[in-house]
């Protein structure tokens, strides 16, 4: 009896042993219950493959993301690998959260990557890399194939083929006439205004008509943001928006394809068309965003994967994210969620995006037009001014007061942060 | 005269009559209205959660859709029922049932113990410390989550149950409901059982805390709702689903490019589920208690 415990307890010991011997990362990230169990399933399946490893996923919904992610921070609990909103990177890596990923990820991951997902992930200082995505995403005009057909509008097919701002401005006027129309066009101001959704979305039309949220080079707001195509931008959406051509913001972001289709146009991310086509069919038509001025442009920029400065094993945690974008499982459950491939060969495999397919447009726009949120620390301070000031105008606020307004803000916070050391020294 | 009066106060009457009947009807119409408004959030809510097309869902609000459903099916709740698994609502009810229960029940004993002693006990400096415990109150949870959040993580507490319970079972305006409950009952009581050789916690246990019902209800209710609609703490402690509570795991449904309405609705009458319970079971006291906590808190 008391060799058998004895043998018992050394057998435990061994196999403690073992259990302390496996090295732990942790995994934070957010998404819906789908991606909840895939990422669920590919830890499973990365365990498998590597029996010494624990991988210990860390859930924080997508809208509370931030608070988790700073109280993770201050009490020194940063995860090993964490997905991050592709905007706010310039931020985490200027804090000092992430660390350069193309030494730690497989070579053929990082040579697979779309020209888009390269941007979103670079840090401009050093021009490294420091997040990687399976997905990118993109906004796109969604058009109602029976109301363009009724006013005999032009329906472009690629980028080149983009309208261009009368072409746009004159449908918005003929649609405003049409029987059946209640709104030419849905800019999705139901979002609301606390969501990434009106820099993201709406900064390509600034962009696209010559100018910015902030200079590039110099990293100051003043004389960019409220620059007179700047101005005139914002004075043509809030036109948009005074003519009532606009689906207001209290009704909602189903108004598109709602009963009766009220709204003609939707100026829509690339999620929306599952959302659409799921009502409407054949009726819908996507189309590339217009040309509001000398140059075309497009948003850009998910949740990417990136590996934090904490981590102790930063080998395996590249490893990790290695394994997961080429996991199958992974892939399946993006294409079914209509993801945006920011991979070339995920691309080829996403029959909605390749071409011919019906967003095939859309994943033009990331090769031609895409162009990344100010990859900038004070990337939290520029969207929340700029989201202030559109809100301002769009409530029949001065457009060139308000932008002036939000410009002055932003280059407050650079020059309160001694202009963000290194970013200073760029201009 | 007499004659000409008559027709006179009866039309008075009857005018007065007619006055107070409109009365009656406007404000029958206007709880009507106000019914309405709060209702039918919650009949949408029910509806919504029979609809198995998220899509639908969503084309049909913002019409009389939103209130109608043509072919109900509680598939919805058969997918988020489950008590492991992807989906485990069933899971995530019985978690936050834990939690409240054991906050409230902790919350009872303890905040009810240290508002007897603060009217009762022969504690020196007991007008200070209520007076700290008053101050205490104006500070707003959120200022003091961070520090908080650290404490938690550096004591190795985070994603159990504990650190969703012991943290809220102490609070100032508890206590302060108690203290002022207790110190209204009538000194004899106290100093008759004093003579009779009873201890201060015998006191306590036997005499007051019969005596306390409508106070222990107030402070349930309250506990409960406060322990309920916690999001944000549960947020920052918790990291998997061993203890995650429900409210928690509504959010997942509010994804980053859509939103599974048909799901979400389904959990949140899930969750409303227990709450609207307690709310008919102690529907006099919920009334009270928001009357008792406005005028004492």
């Amino acid at each position: 009896m008391g060799k058998r415990l004895l043998s018992f307890l050394m057998a435990s010991a061994a196999l403690g042993g073992i259990a302390e011997a496996k090295t732990v990362i942790h995994v934070m990230h957010q998404g819906d219950p789908g991606w909840v169990a895939t990422y669920g399933e590919i830890a499973k399946r990365f365990e498998a493959a590597n029996p010494d490893v624990d991988v210990e996923l860390i859930y924080a919904p997508h809208d509370a993301y931030n608070e988790k992610f700073s109280a993770a921070v201050m009490s020194k609990q940063l995860p090993d690998v964490m997905e991050l909103d592709a905007p706010f990177l310039a931020n985490y890596v200027w804090s000092g959260y992430l660390q350069p990923i193309k030494p730690l990820v497989d070579k053929d991951v990082i040579d697979d990557m779309t020209e888009s997902n390269i941007a979103q992930g670079t840090y401009p200082i050093d021009k490294d890399l420091y997040a990687v995505g399976l997905t990118d995403s993109s906004v796109v005009l969604y058009g109602n194939k029976k109301y363009l057909e009724a006013i005999g509008a032009r329906i472009p097919k690629s980028v080149d083929e983009a309208w261009t701002r009368e072409e746009f401005e004159g449908y918005l006027e003929k649609l405003s006439k049409l029987e059946g129309v209640k709104w030419p066009i849905d800019t999705f101001r139901g979002y609301g205004i606390k969501t990434e959704w009106i820099t993201y979305a709406y900064g390509p039309i600034l962009q696209s008509a010559g100018c910015d949220l902030i200079d590039r080079k110099t990293w100051k707001s003043v004389g960019t943001l409220d620059s007179d195509p700047c101005v005139e931008a914002l004075t043509m959406m809030q036109k948009w928006v005074t003519n009532g051509w606009v689906v207001p913001q209290s009704s909602g972001t189903n108004q598109f394809f709602a009963e009766g289709q009220p709204a003609a146009l939707a100026l829509g991310g690339h999620w929306f068309y599952a959302e659409a086509a799921a009502s409407m069919k054949d009726d819908i038509v996507v189309m590339p965003l217009p040309k509001f001025g000398p140059k075309g442009a497009s948003p850009n920029g998910t949740w990417i994967w990136g590996i934090t400065t904490a981590s102790e094993h930063p080998d395996i945690a590249g490893k990790f994210v290695s394994f997961m974008l080429k996991d199958k499982l992974y892939r399946d459950y993006a294409r079914e969620d209509s993801a945006y491939p920011g991979l070339k060969s995920f691309a080829a495999d996403s029959p909605l995006y390749a071409a011919g397919g019906p967003m095939a447009v859309a994943f033009e726009q990331a090769s031609k037009t895409a162009i990344a949120r100010p990859p900038h620390p004070a990337y939290p301070a520029i969207t929340s001014a700029f989201m202030g000031a559109v809100d301002e105008i769009f409530n029949g606020g001065d457009a060139k007061a308000a932008l002036s307004k939000a410009a002055e803000k932003i280059d407050e916070d650079i020059e309160e942060n001694d202009g963000y050391p290194p970013f200073d020294e760029q201009q | 005269m007499s004659d000409l009066a008559i027709p006179t106060v009866q039309a008075k009457v009857k005018s007065e009559r007619s006055s107070i009947g409109s009365l009656h009807m406007v404000q029958t119409a206007s709880i009507l209205v106000i019914a309405l408004v709060i209702v039918s959030p919650l009949f949408m809510l029910l509806i919504a959660s029979l609809k198995d097309d998220r899509f639908q869902i969503l084309a049909d609000m913002g019409s009389f859709r939103a209130f109608w459903v043509s072919s109900p099916t509680l598939s919805n709740f058969a997918e988020i029922g489950n008590l492991s698994g992807e989906l485990a609502f069933g899971r995530y009810l019985v978690n936050s049932l834990i939690i409240l229960a054991s906050t409230v029940g902790a919350g009872l004993i303890v905040n009810s113990m240290a508002g007897f002693v603060l009217a009762w006990g022969s504690l020196r400096g007991r007008a200070l410390i209520l007076s700290l415990v008053i101050a205490l109150y104006v500070i707003p949870q959120e200022s003091i989550i961070m520090p908080l959040v650290i404490m938690v993580s550096r004591a190795g507490m985070t994603d159990t149950f504990a650190v969703q319970i012991v943290p809220w079972i102490a609070s100032p305006l508890y206590i302060f409901l108690f203290y002022q409950f207790f110190a209204q009952l009538p000194k004899e009581l106290f100093e008759a059982a004093e003579i009779d050789g009873a201890s201060v916690f015998r006191i306590y246990r036997s005499i007051f805390l019969p005596l306390s019902l409508p106070a222990l209800a107030t402070v349930s209710i309250l506990m409960g709702i406060e322990s309920w609609n916690q999001y944000l703490w549960p947020i920052l402690v918790t990291q998997t689903d061993y203890a995650r509570p429900i409210a928690v795991a509504i959010a997942t449904f509010f994804g980053q490019d859509s939103i599974y309405w048909d799901r979400a609705m389904a959990a949140s009458v899930l969750m409303m589920i227990p709450i609207l319970a307690l709310y008919l079971a102690f529907q006099r006291w919920f009334v009270s208690s928001f009357v008792g906590s406005a005028v004492k808190g």
